[in-house]
């Protein structure tokens, strides 16, 4: 059995326009949903219908997600084999990465695994060019403007030169 | 051509032939492959690579180059799709089949994706368009456009034609437009683009292309100008209110209708343009077992557009693969992004997202990027990548 036998992938097909198909983005710019936590994808699914984290692509398809099912949506993409992104990163910039990383293993972990329970995002095999834009819209808090929850994340960001941000994509994108 | 006649190759268990490898029938194709690998399938398409028409329009402005557009069949062939460059000569309903070069495919479904045709005959002049330059098929007519674009004299005239709607890609041609502009007032400060608009107004993202022209007022732009006639010799098209308007180079999108092939294998609705399908199984209202997708449907609220027709090639490979094992087609809505450059570095989208109602398509949401941003235009960069992988990798 393949991807497309899985029951939500009927109510997914039409995010591999963009994800990839079975969410194995292929593009610095679009995130990898393949083997992603569902209960994180579910939350960013209702952020983005709900406007909270704003996105002009993602509020229309995050809103047909959670009327054909979001769970079905989520399970689709989280049953999926993890699949790293192409995009490669250069080492020296890979290396810087894992210094400053230092600061978000409170968080993420040391090697950016995450934590389901908390909610906290795999940033492993992610593209380096969606990572540092998110970094970008958190420093200016742009990614769900507001919100408390993400607050100290986002006074974190604030100190945190832009320079620094490319490293730190280069060092979790590539991570395994 | 020699190889192909009769029943040039048997058909032995279930067989899809697709007819067009573009947008919808390339992606048809493979996924057809991925859903039931024991089905057979045939692509007919003359051309020997595939070639974007999104993103072609920045070849015109030199941003990009054709290659970077052309993509390779062997994606297709190593999921098992047997390719054939050759065109479908005919197709015959009762009898299941279609003819190609002398000799005739068998099949138990059939799935059309041709896209668009010109109708010439709408502008006088055009005779069977052999000096048109429309670039509206991206191929050696954009890489012609862009010669003629990039070698006018300083102070030359453009003159760019939109065809009334209904049309493959309606940002298309404000896009286009967007990049000559930016091209020319980058390199050519003296000349202009006029372009004669059918249509009343902006056909699509009209407030986001009316913001991005304030940058460009080399642009003179003129609503419900409609061109039906064209004198290649005098170089000047005439609207259909009588005006004449003088060009150097000239870039005519002619008035359009579904692929050629469709029109004469009876899949036309009552306009005998466009072809009318079933809104979950694409399959035609006019024939059995013959479904169309892509540029060439009508009756569903979506745009002309390549995702569109991504959409519909996996909604139908789906389809097409439950109605060949006996079961139910489940429903499946289709999804829409067009992305369109501003300039070199900047775009704008539009987005649509759908459900099925009662069998039928209905719009759930459509939504604009607020702005024309480069974080627009990378994800832009993105999309393709995807899509065209998704299609074809
Ligand atoms: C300048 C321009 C910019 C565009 N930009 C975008 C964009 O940014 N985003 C977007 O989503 N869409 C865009 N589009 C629209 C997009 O290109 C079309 O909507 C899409 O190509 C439609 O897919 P299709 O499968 O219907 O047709 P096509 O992709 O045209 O495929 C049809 C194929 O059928 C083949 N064929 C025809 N007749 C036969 C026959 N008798 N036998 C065998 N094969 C046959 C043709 O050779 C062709 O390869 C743009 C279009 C243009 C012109
Ligand atoms: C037209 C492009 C496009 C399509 C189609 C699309 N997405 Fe997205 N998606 C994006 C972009 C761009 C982002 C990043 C947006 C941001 O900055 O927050 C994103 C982000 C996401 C995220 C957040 C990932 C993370 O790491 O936080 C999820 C989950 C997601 N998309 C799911 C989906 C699902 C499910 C669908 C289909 C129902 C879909 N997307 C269709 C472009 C798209
Ligand atoms: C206080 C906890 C915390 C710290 C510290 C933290 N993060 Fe996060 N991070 C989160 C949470 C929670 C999210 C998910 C936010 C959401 O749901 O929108 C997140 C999301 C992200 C994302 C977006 C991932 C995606 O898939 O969209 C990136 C990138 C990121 N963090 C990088 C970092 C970096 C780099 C640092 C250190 C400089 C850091 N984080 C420090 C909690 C933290």
């Amino acid at each position: 059995a393949g991807p497309l036998d899985h029951p939500g992938y009927v109510k997914s097909a039409t995010c591999s326009a963009c994800h990839g198909f079975a969410g194995a983005s292929r593009s610095d710019t679009m995130p990898v949903l393949a083997g992603m936590d569902a209960a994180y994808i579910k939350k960013a699914l209702q952020d983005y219908a709900s406007g909270k984290r704003v996105s002009p692509e993602m509020e229309p398809f995050a809103k047909q997600a959670l009327q054909l099912g979001v769970d079905d949506v989520a399970g689709y993409f989280a049953s999926q084999k993890k699949a790293p992104t192409p995009v490669t990163a250069d080492p020296a910039a890979v290396a810087r990465g894992r210094t400053a990383a230092a600061t978000c293993a409170g968080c993420h972990g040391a090697d950016g695994k995450g934590d389901p329970s908390k909610q906290i995002p795999d940033l492993r095999g992610q593209p380096p060019g969606y990572l540092r834009n998110q970094m970008m819209l958190f420093k200016a808090d742009r990614r769900s403007p507001g919100d408390a929850n993400l607050k100290a994340i986002k006074t974190l960001m604030k100190t945190v030169p832009d320079q620094t941000f490319a490293d730190l994509a280069a060092y979790y994108s590539s991570q395994r | 051509a020699a190889a192909m006649q009769g029943d040039f190759m048997p058909k032995g268990g279930k067989r899809v032939v697709v007819v067009g490898g573009g947008w919808g029938g390339a992606t048809a194709a493979k996924y057809l492959r991925l859903g039931d690998p024991s089905i057979e399938v045939v692509l007919l398409e003359p051309n020997k690579e595939f070639i974007s028409c999104p993103f072609s329009n920045l070849v015109l402005s030199g941003v990009r180059t054709l290659p970077s557009l052309t993509i390779s069949y062997d994606g297709l062939r190593a999921h098992g799709v047997k390719v054939l460059h050759a065109p479908a000569v005919a197709i015959e309903p009762e009898i299941q089949r279609v003819r190609v070069g002398e000799g005739f495919l068998q099949y138990d479904r059939l799935i059309v994706s041709p896209g668009v045709d010109f109708i010439f005959e709408q502008i006088d002049g055009a005779g069977q368009g052999e000096r048109v330059v429309h670039a509206w098929k991206a191929g050696d007519q954009t890489v012609t456009l862009a010669h003629q674009l990039q070698s006018m004299p300083d102070g030359d005239v453009f003159v760019l034609t939109v065809p009334p709607v209904a049309f493959r890609c309606p940002p298309g041609p404000y896009e286009r437009t967007s990049q000559i502009a930016w091209y020319l007032k980058t390199n050519k400060p003296k000349s202009k683009l006029i372009v004669l608009d059918a249509n009343q107004n902006i056909v699509s993202k009209t407030g986001l292309f009316r913001a991005a022209w304030k940058a460009y007022p080399n642009i003179d732009y003129r609503a419900s100008n409609k061109v039906t006639k064209v004198d290649f010799g005098e170089r000047v098209v005439t609207t259909e209110f009588g005006d004449r308007v003088k060009f150097d180079v000239l870039n005519l999108i002619p008035p359009q209708r579904a692929g050629a092939i469709a029109l004469r294998s009876g899949l036309g609705g009552d306009d005998q343009r466009w072809c009318p399908v079933d809104h979950v199984t694409y399959e035609s209202t006019k024939a059995r077992n013959i479904h169309v997708i892509g540029d060439a449907t009508t009756g569903l609220p979506v745009p002309k557009s390549g995702n569109v027709a991504n959409s519909m090639g996996k909604i139908t490979a789906h389809a097409v693969t439950r109605l060949l094992a006996g079961k139910p087609p489940v429903p499946m809505p289709p999804g829409n992004t067009c992305y369109s450059w501003v300039s070199d570095r900047e775009a704008i989208a539009v987005v649509n997202a759908y459900k099925i109602e009662n069998n039928k398509v209905v719009q759930i949401e459509q939504k604009l990027t607020p702005a024309q941003s480069p974080q627009v235009a990378q994800n832009a960069v993105g999309w393709a990548q995807s899509i065209w992988h998704d299609m074809l990798g």
